[in-house]
């Protein structure tokens, strides 16, 4: 067991904590549209955002929308970051395109907004699996010098999400590997490729913590300690509960 | 829908109903019931309940199948949140092999597209 989980009440696999500990690195330093310090600000608006009073009025209420307010907020992030934050961490399941073209015309890039999601989503799996095994949160990595790449795939385009995506066919060298050789590409990993660094860290902790895309459907034998059909059972109901049909 | 092509190539048809209520059935899946309350725990907010129901599964599923159902649990929390906060529509194919269960449970009132 690594470092990272070695408290733990139960043995952690070491795979596993070895891609939470590379994707805690990687939180840290710097992104391509965010610094490190800002993605470590992300990171905590994230664990900050289920005790904004704002949010949970809004998570209580009829339409989200029709509750207006300032969100609490523990960093000096810019609002309108603030609140695609919260937003996605506490109600994503009434997201709308009207929303987010809100957000983007607020003055957030499309690029910019699809870093923080990934932030945001590396720090929910990485926590609710804590939360899960009764273990408290990893410390947040402490931020590291230098600037964003500010690397946008010059391929990108729209495509059929909100934010434009990368089809397989335009990938480049720069974009090489970000998806897997041999089968179709599915939409969630397209959904951040005008990140490509992104989708490389976030299907990294995926691959460990749920399975790689050859495990995924090989049916033939099993690659974790429950079954296939145990663990499809537990994603249908986590995301039969987030509302999200995808 | 992977729970369904696993059912196939296993030759059991497990219930899909059980993955949109509250957890009342097994859904056919070996220890399925604890399974389904512990993710509606972890997603809820009782911490007590999810103490009692972690306990269930390190009983039934010893500490890696406890770690393994609560990274799944993690990791779909956050694909979920990436899902929507994109935009992704569900890709053809997919979208064609669950029309049927898509309709019978209702779950076409979670896409994207319908949202106001």
């Amino acid at each position: 067991m690594t470092e990272l989980y070695a408290s733990a009440p139960v043995p952690i696999r070491n795979d596993l904590a070895a891609a939470h500990a590379r994707a805690w690195k990687r939180i840290g330093g710097p992104g391509t549209w965010w610094d490190g310090a800002q993605r470590v600000a992300i990171a905590a608006e994230t664990r900050h955002a289920p005790s904004c009073a704002l949010c949970r009025q809004r998570k209580e209420a009829l339409s989200p929308a029709a509750v207006e307010g300032r969100h609490d907020r523990i960093g000096d992030l810019p609002e309108i970051v603030v609140e695609v934050v919260h937003c996605v961490r506490t109600d994503p399941g009434r997201l709308t395109e009207r929303w987010f073209r809100g957000i983007i015309s607020a003055g957030l890039s499309e690029e910019q907004y699809v870093e923080a999601v990934s932030i945001v989503a590396h720090v929910v799996a990485i926590d609710t699996m804590a939360r899960g095994l009764g273990i408290a949160p990893l410390p947040l990595p402490q931020p590291e010098p230098g600037p964003p790449s500010r690397y946008r795939p010059p391929a990108a385009k729209p495509g059929g999400a909100w934010v434009a995506w990368l089809e397989p066919a335009d990938l480049t060298d720069r974009e090489a590997g970000i998806y897997p050789e041999g089968r179709p590409s599915a939409n969630i990993m397209k959904a951040m490729s005008l990140v490509p660094n992104e989708v490389r860290s976030f299907f990294d902790v995926v691959s460990h913590q749920y399975q790689g895309p050859l495990a995924m459907r090989d049916f033939s034998r099993e690659y974790r300690a429950i079954s296939h059909a145990q663990i499809e059972l537990l994603a249908a109901r986590v995301s039969a509960l987030n509302q999200c049909l995808y | 829908m992977l729970l369904r092509a696993s059912g196939v190539t296993q030759n059991r048809d497990y219930d899909l109903t059980a993955v949109t209520s509250v957890a009342e059935g097994d859904a056919g899946v070996p220890h399925g019931r604890p399974l389904l309350r512990f993710a509606e725990a972890v997603l809820g907010e009782d911490d007590a309940v999810l103490a009692n129901v972690r306990a269930e599964l390190m009983e039934v599923l010893h500490p890696q199948g406890l770690v393994d159902a609560a990274a799944v649990v993690g990791l779909f929390n956050a694909i979920d949140r990436v899902a929507d906060a994109t935009g992704i529509p569900l890709e053809a194919e997919k979208a064609e092999a669950s029309a049927d269960f898509r309709a019978a449970l209702g779950l076409d009132r979670f896409a994207v597209g319908a949202r106001g």
